[in-house]
């Protein structure tokens, strides 16, 4: 039996108890308050100070009252729990505009999983009868009938591999590897979906595009709407569960896939497949001298930045610290390891940007917030379909921090990040090209294969399951 | 309240309202209020007050942070919260009279950030250990401690003057602040001082709105010495002695804290570390230790204030030791100065790591009791099945000490808030028989046990309580009032 979301709360109990509402969750950097950085910017959104503690909370900076802001909503699970708070419609819409970006998590120093709560707190609520706001309704409603969430036609998913010269890949019995593209790749950004398949295609990988995969379930997993996730889940459990590894090249997908599914599926259900992001293929490859870039006389020069996806980044940093912390047996002395595991995967895809600065030429710049104090572009946990003007406003604060250290490009790796923040660079035009880093890569062809990858290399585990 | 403040800024939207509770840290008794407002400004409090008392609506005043913000949550019966977290500005910085003027939501991070840019050689008195959202007014109002309080006293002595809106209506500013175009360079002003009432009074006599804090010399020479001993006899005995030279060495140490083994111990959690004293040993931790933060204008000063406390414990180890073999020096690495050097911190936060949960159960006692309050405190948690975490540090040269016992205990169990609560029955009622006060009265234990004891000062708070609210709504029940 699958967990519904009141067991997920009450799972999560002795983690809820632990806030003390101390409010360092609504800060980046909230034990840093004199943190150099690079000082007061006056950008689409007003003006930021750069430096020390910033609020970081989208929510809790756009509606102020203590209930949007990540300790206030620790207590609301609490009083759920307590019985002094019934689920209402009045909780719906304080829990619906969280971006379940787990900036919060990151600060807390009681290591409280604020997003499982949330989450959790979310699907209890829709259990309870509680309707979803009219937005998710509709997404909920579009991905029953075809299986994503954008009105797709489900026999139009691999449009773009037929279009872009790579049809044979789909449903390639031959491949022990699958690239899980998305929906949002599928449907939306196929610039992300191309280049990664043709990333696999110059590395000499052969892989498969599985022709019965639906939506993750990523954005129903966030807004609480679990038995639509759970099919979801099975649908692709199912589908790949043949294979031996599945690439991602979506940030929501991969994390949905890794660290959601272990955690809604039945105990008894083994977990089939291995899972990887692109970018950690390419930092690998890159690490063991197997891959370098060409130089590129249009990019040399250029201000390249980097935005770290949350689920890319902090989700899975957060999800390894829990693992870890659960294995140890003596924390004082494992705490540091954990640490120095949860940099080096923040690293990964700078080791490819720093490769970048020094074949290509161009000048990698990071902004203020970074790594675990990253800022989330607005897009997740089910906003930009319920909030949307919110949610560009927030992707525009973080195109600002990318204004303030002057960036020509604006990478990522996710497309639902690069779908916000280009939309967001589009209408508040900041003026800058928002890309994939992958996609970068592709499109000015700067792959330089020393070596050819083998089979092994591309079957090699993520970091994360080697600490795990 | 809609129409005090406007449709943004009152509510009384269940999940907002529950979003406030906070049943940890300094109190247990939070409860659900029935309406959330946000005045920015004082004469939206001022209406807001004297409605509220014509309707004899309860009124619980947070300034922000959990230092007498979250700390003193709304009680029972619950009524209008006031959120004056929107009241933040950092009115003026005058580096000549040494004042910074604050509202009650300027935060201990934003404060310190704010002085750290602009007038880098100066710092505020900020709680440390407090998190960076904590209120410098909270703080104030609570008496808490602060990093300078080892060398200045209680952090309710770093207040100048204050503007209060009382519940009657009125708007009195104290100290020199009261006579109309004074500086608020004089805390005792216009002859018997008001503002003295105000300190612990956590918001249960008036909404403060405004306050003149003391800023400090911030120089950059500083460094932190610890000795380690086996009993907080030997650490109270030689601290007191350091305390006690006064001028000079006992000035530059700006923070004089200590406690024992478990408070390393008890910020992870409880089955991931082990419990056993070996362990800590091992690693070089103390049984028992104090820390004294030494700040400096030179390089020159600070070796002679750290070679002066150094000989002061090596006479006291050769000659009045209890334990002399257990006394020794902590050499501590470069990173574990610095962390302890930084401000603000978060150091008081993981103790809820342990379990589910914490509470601070602070005490003032005189300096040369604390020995005696830590052994009988660490015992008493100890037969009701808590680790014996004790922090310690000395307020204004050892004149007195601020001893808080971290309860750390499981919040999910409603047994074990029964079993904290017989504690504080129990510590309490001894404490009370030893002459010591509780730092932060809660007002179920500490407030009817303390006041059942003190009944003149009692009458009189309550008359004093009685004129600036007449209706008695200002935070009823915290310091048992009415």
């Amino acid at each position: 039996m699958a967990k519904t979301g009141m067991e997920r709360l009450e799972e999560l109990k002795p983690q809820i108890y632990k806030c003390i509402h101390c409010k360092a969750c609504r800060f980046a950097y909230s034990g840093e308050p004199d943190r150099e950085g690079i000082g007061e910017f006056t950008g689409k959104q007003g003006t930021v100070l750069y430096e020390g503690m910033v609020d970081a909370c989208p929510a809790g900076i756009e509606y102020g009252w203590e209930a949007f802001w990540n300790a206030g909503k620790v207590w609301i699970a609490r009083s759920i729990l307590s019985g002094d708070l019934e689920f209402t419609e009045e909780v719906r819409d304080v829990l619906m505009p969280c971006i379940t970006c787990g900036q919060c998590s990151a600060q807390c120093e009681n290591k409280i999983p604020t997003v499982d709560i949330i989450e959790a707190l979310r699907a209890a609520l829709i259990e309870s009868g509680v309707e979803m706001i009219d937005k998710h309704q509709l997404v909920d409603k579009l991905v029953k009938e075809l299986n994503n969430p954008y009105g797709g036609k489900a026999a139009e998913r691999f449009k773009w591999a037929k279009d872009a010269g790579l049809g044979k890949y789909i449903n390639n019995k031959e491949a022990k590897i699958g690239y899980f593209v998305g929906c949002t790749a599928s449907y939306r950004q196929i610039e992300v979906a191309i280049a990664t398949a043709k990333l696999f295609e110059k590395l000499g990988m052969n892989f498969t595009l599985v022709g019965d995969e639906v939506c993750c379930g990523s954005p129903f997993f966030r807004v609480g709407a679990v038995e639509t996730a759970q099919e979801l889940m099975n649908k692709n459990l199912k589908a790949f569960k043949d294979l031996e590894m599945v690439y991602f090249s979506c940030a929501g997908c991969y994390r949905t896939i890794t660290i959601d599914y272990p955690k809604w599926i039945a105990e008894d259900i083994e977990y089939p497949f291995k899972t990887k992001h692109a970018f950690e293929l390419v930092a690998d490859l890159i690490t063991e001298n197997k891959l370098k870039f060409k130089p590129n006389k249009e990019l040399k020069g250029k201000v390249v930045t980097y935005h770290d996806p949350c689920h890319t980044g902090r989700h899975f940093a957060i999800d390894m610290e829990q693992d870890l912390i659960d294995k140890s047996t003596n924390l004082m002395f494992d705490m540091r390891k954990i640490n120095k595991i949860i940099d080096e995967w923040f690293e990964i895809p700078r080791i490819i940007l720093n490769k970048l600065q020094e074949d290509v030429g161009i000048e990698f710049k990071e902004m203020y917030r970074i790594k675990l104090n990253s800022m989330c572009c607005g897009a997740g946990g089910g906003v930009r379909a319920g909030y949307p003007d919110f949610s560009i406003r927030t992707a525009s604060l973080r195109c600002d921090e990318a204004n303030a250290v002057g960036a020509d490009i604006l990478t990522t790796e996710c497309p639902f990040c690069w779908r916000n923040l280009s939309d967001a660079n589009e209408q508040y035009e900041h003026g800058m090209k928002v890309m994939g880093v992958l996609q970068l890569i592709t499109e000015y062809d700067l792959i330089d294969l020393a070596e050819k990858p083998k089979e092994s290399d591309f079957l090699k585990g993520s970091i994360r399951e080697l600490h795990l | 309240m809609i129409g005090i403040v406007g449709k943004n800024y009152a509510t009384n939207n269940k999940a907002i309202t529950a979003s406030y509770l906070a049943k940890s840290v300094m109190g247990l008794e939070s409860q659900i209020a029935d309406i959330v407002v946000r005045p920015k400004y004082v004469e939206e409090i001022r209406k807001i007050l004297l409605y509220c008392s014509a309707e004899k609506i309860a009124v619980s005043p947070i300034s922000g942070g959990l230092s007498g913000g979250f700390a003193c949550p709304t009680i029972k019966p619950a009524g209008v919260q006031l959120d004056l977290g929107r009241m933040n500005r950092i009115i003026e910085i005058d580096e000549a009279n040494r004042i910074a003027i604050v509202e009650p939501g300027v935060t201990n991070g934003t404060l310190w950030a704010y002085m750290e840019k602009y007038h880098p050689d100066w710092a505020p008195p900020i709680a440390d250990g407090a998190p960076p959202a904590a209120t410098v007014m909270g703080d104030a109002i609570d008496r808490g401690f602060s990093l300078y309080t080892s060398s200045v006293g209680p952090q309710g002595d770093n207040f100048m003057c204050g503007e209060v809106v009382f519940p009657n209506g009125d708007i009195v500013r104290t100290g020199s602040w009261a006579l109309p175009f004074a500086k608020p360079f004089y805390k005792y002003g216009l002859g018997p001082d008001m503002w003295s009432y105000l300190m612990g009074s956590q918001g249960a006599l008036g909404v403060v709105t405004k306050a003149a804090v003391k800023i400090y010399p911030h120089p950059k020479f500083k460094t932190v010495i610890t000795w380690g001993m086996s009993n907080p006899y030997d650490m109270q005995d030689l601290t007191l002695e350091v305390g006690m030279q006064e001028f000079g060495v006992a000035h530059n140490t700006v923070m004089v804290q200590g406690g024992n083994y478990p408070l390393v111990m008890a910020r992870w959690p409880k089955d991931k570390v082990p419990h056993d004293y070996e362990f800590y040993k091992e690693m070089g931790i103390p049984a028992w230790w104090m820390n004294w933060e030494t700040w400096a204008n030179s390089q020159e000063e600070l070796d002679f204030a750290i070679n002066k406390i150094n000989s002061m414990a090596e006479d006291y180890k050769k000659n009045r030791a209890r334990d002399p073999d257990a006394m020794k020096p902590q050499e501590l690495h470069p990173k574990q100065i610095a962390s302890r050097l930084k401000k603000p911190n978060k150091i008081a936060i993981p103790y809820s790591f342990w379990e589910a949960g914490f509470l601070f159960i602070t005490w003032y006692t005189p300096w040369n009791e604390c020995a005696h309050f830590a052994e009988n405190y660490c015992a008493a948690m100890e037969k009701h099945g808590f680790p014996p975490v004790m922090w310690i540090a000395s307020i204004e040269r050892c004149r007195q000490a601020i001893c808080m016992p971290i309860v750390c205990f499981d919040s999910t169990k409603e047994e074990d808030f029964e079993r904290v609560q017989d504690l504080n029955r129990e510590t309490t009622e001894y404490g009370l028989k030893q002459g010591w006060l509780n730092y932060r009265p809660d007002p179920y234990i500490h407030a009817p046990l303390t006041y059942s004891k003190a009944a003149m000062y009692w009458k009189y708070l309550r008359a004093f309580k009685k004129l600036v609210d007449p209706n008695m709504i200002m935070h009823p029940g915290r310091l048992a009032l009415p």
